[in-house]
């Protein structure tokens, strides 16, 4: 159904090829080009001499090609069936566009076919019309590379006003909310778009360029011991961060993860969630942080 | 003895290999017994091949070990949609796929398969060794282009007629492509619709992003199809620790995704149990659809009701009648400045009721079918956990156990306090 050959980087970089000659462009550096931009690691090894050698009767000997148009191909059924279902999702809205064509596509899939259970319950408002201007203006801006002017509560619920130069959105599906990452100011970093009361591109401001700061990365060890499927769990849960795993013994295996400093609260509870089997070795600093939650634990008297 | 390729036919083969190199990467290539030596050596290469940026080493005394390592904050596009672009094909299927879409350039184009078959020759007389297809050989791809929706087939008379199929005006949806192609239900396809753009400049990240289910999308959209024909299907299951799958019959009701965990299940009638059960969609293989079924409905009424007392995956796993609910409660207490304590139980709790006792403390209740779900989010409070009830005693007493065994592992004694 979707492990067809019709979608493959093959094929999308013959197209190309295609293209090119079309275009009189036929010398084999720009196929190159075309492969190592649109295939894998060692597809040269094939696509140019399967053309080359005839093999794919899509390039003739004398480098032109009997194809007249440039190739296309039309949307298959499961991709109208697929937008059909995302143009459904509440938050389409917020980029401003309508497909049509698919009325009569059933789509792949409704907000009844599948459920996501663990996301929290306080995500942005998406029906929301003046956070959806908010995001279109945001995203524009973020697209044209425009400086914004925005009025924002920060934490302690006041409001400011600042310009920032906007460098690219991030979602959190764990959190359903968005994020501007940004530079340029002092409240430049991280802003949660909930919290902008109005924004507005100024294309005049006049910004020196700023490079996003990565932030800095921190590692902390774990010691896991493969009870109740621990390990399977431990490393789906991190899946999404850097990391490495190595086997100490049968039962027992340690797990590096490389995670932004700025998460590390965050950090520190998914780790505690797993409970015993999971145990911070590296570094103290981290381990201090489970042990003095434990000893405010033990202060509660539970048990 | 057939050469190595980085494409693949059956991607089952590669399936299991991806994930194992993502999600553990600690094995050896000894390790990897189910496939032969030369298996293992030929999934290393492919995935190195599709994944190199992201492929690791290490040396270990039992020798070199395979890992993917991701991290996703920085990836704009899934890097594991690559393997599903790496479908084998005839050097005959990708000749002709070209020459029919430039045969049938427009869908004014209208044409017989013998006037197909004449055009083909057409393209092919300027090679040295032109390729020969035969009426039957094209048909089947015509079939199955019509099948994918891309060719249309219609009679005239006796005669069958074909011509490419309309294509939509699609709009520009670059910005919208790039984020639902990570976060919507088989992103992969939005991903093929982003190849045929020359711009594939994303202003999106994602922070919390589990990319492994995108392996698993084959899978996934055959059970999304399956469920909107409301058919009953045949699928293998390779549970965890399985050598062998089983093949199980089921009615699909609903797939129950994770933000949390990066897990993804099926939530399924098994008629064979009378029950509605969860299945891992990763050990899931070989989907195949049947007939429409007139329980659907009434079936997926009855999940609605049990995901008012489900935490995570775990339904009623009996009969209505049979029940067993767990009843569970717990109490936090917050600073003066943590009313963030508050906002957390609020957001996060996913059923159950949150009662607010004093201005610092808060209980949370409710009845659910499997405590064991709700003990890592109950853990994620410890440091102000003051009460706890379980109405299953065997829970309670592991949870008490638990907090025992941390408090030993870190060395905490009275004495500390």
């Amino acid at each position: 159904m979707i492990f067809n050959e019709i979608y493959s980087a093959y094929y999308n970089s013959v197209a190309k090829i295609i293209n090119a000659v079309l275009d009189g462009s036929n010398d084999l550096q720009s196929m190159c080009k075309i492969v190592c931009e649109n295939a894998f690691g060692e597809s040269m090894l094939t696509v140019l001499p399967s053309l080359q050698n005839e093999k794919w009767q899509l390039i003739r000997q004398d480098m032109t090609t009997p194809i007249v148009r440039k190739p296309t191909m039309p949307i298959t059924l499961v991709q109208k069936q697929w937008l059909k279902a995302i143009s459904l999702d509440p938050r389409f809205k917020l980029f401003g566009t309508e497909i049509k064509g698919l009325e009569d596509v059933e789509p792949l899939f409704t907000s009844e076919d599948y459920f996501v259970y663990d996301r929290y319950s306080d995500g942005d408002p998406y029906s929301d019309e003046g956070y959806v201007e908010r995001f279109r203006t945001i995203l524009s801006a973020v697209n044209e590379k425009s400086p914004l002017k925005l009025q924002m509560l920060n934490r302690r619920g006041q409001t400011v006003s600042t310009y920032l130069m906007p460098q690219r959105l991030e979602y959190s599906e764990k959190d359903d909310k968005f994020r501007l990452i940004s530079t340029g100011c002092r409240y430049a970093g991280t802003v949660n778009l909930a919290r902008i009361i109005t924004c507005e591109k100024c294309p005049s401001e006049n910004f020196k360029p700023h490079r996003c700061v990565q932030p800095a990365k921190e590692t902390v060890t774990l010691r896991i011991t493969d009870e109740r499927n621990t390990l399977e769990r431990v490393m789906l849960h991190f899946a999404h961060f850097e990391k490495q795993a190595e086997r100490i013994d049968e039962k027992q295996y340690t797990v590096k993860i490389r995670y932004n400093k700025t998460d590390e609260t965050e950090m520190v509870i998914r780790i505690l969630g797993f409970g015993p089997t999971v145990e911070v070795t590296e570094p103290q600093k981290f381990r201090n942080l489970i042990i003095d939650r434990l000893k405010r634990q033990k202060s509660c008297e539970l048990f | 003895m057939s050469s190595y390729s980085e494409l693949v036919k059956n991607f089952e083969k590669i399936r299991s290999y991806m994930r194992e190199f993502y999600v553990y990467g600690f094995k050896s290539r000894e390790e990897y017994n189910s496939k032969s030596a030369r298996s293992y050596d030929n999934e290393r290469r492919r995935t190195e091949s599709w994944l190199g940026d992201y492929m690791g080493f290490s040396r270990t005394p039992e020798g070199k070990n395979v890992f993917i390592s991701i991290d996703s904050r920085l990836s704009q596009h899934n890097p594991f949609y690559k393997a599903l672009k790496a479908k084998s094909f005839t050097d005959g299927d990708i000749t002709l796929h070209f020459i029919l879409f430039d045969i049938l350039y427009s869908p004014d184009v209208v044409f017989t398969l013998p006037q197909i078959l004449e055009k083909i020759d057409g393209y092919l007389c300027g090679f040295k060794n032109p390729m020969v297809f035969d009426e039957s050989t094209v048909r089947k791809k015509l079939k199955e282009y019509t099948q994918q929706g891309i060719i249309v087939s219609e009679k005239s008379g006796k005669k069958m007629l074909y011509r490419r199929a309309e294509d939509i005006d699609l709009p520009d949806i670059t910005d919208a492509l790039n984020f639902y192609s990570e976060i919507a239900p088989c992103g992969v396809i939005g991903s093929f619709l982003l190849d045929k753009q020359d711009n594939k400049n994303s202003c999106f990240y994602f922070k919390h992003h589990y990319i492994t289910s995108a392996i698993d999308s084959n899978v996934t959209a055959l059970l999304f199809s399956a469920m909107r024909e409301k058919s009953v299907i045949t699928v293998s299951n390779k549970g965890r620790g399985a050598d062998d799958s089983t093949r199980l019959r089921i009615i699909p009701l609903r797939i129950f995704i994770s933000v949390q965990n990066g897990r993804q299940h099926l939530l399924a009638y098994q008629p064979e149990a009378k029950a509605i059960k969860s299945f891992r969609i990763d050990y899931l293989s070989d989907v195949e659809i049947l007939e429409p079924t007139p329980r659907f409905d009434e079936l997926r009424s009855e999940l609605d009701c049990m995901q008012e007392k489900m935490w995570g995956v775990t339904a009623s796993g009996r009969g209505r009648v049979e029940e067993r609910v767990e009843h569970i409660e717990f109490t936090v207490t917050a600073g003066d400045n943590e009313d963030y304590i508050f906002r957390r139980l609020e957001r996060e709790k996913r059923i159950g009721q949150i009662e607010k006792i004093d201005c610092n403390t808060y209980r949370f209740t409710a009845d659910l079918y499997d405590a064991n779900e709700i003990l890592p989010w109950i853990r994620t409070f410890i440091c102000r956990i003051i009460d706890i009830h379980f109405s299953n005693t065997t829970i309670e007493n592991r949870f008490k156990r638990d907090i025992e065994k941390m408090y030993s592992m870190y060395g905490i004694e009275e004495a500390d306090l």
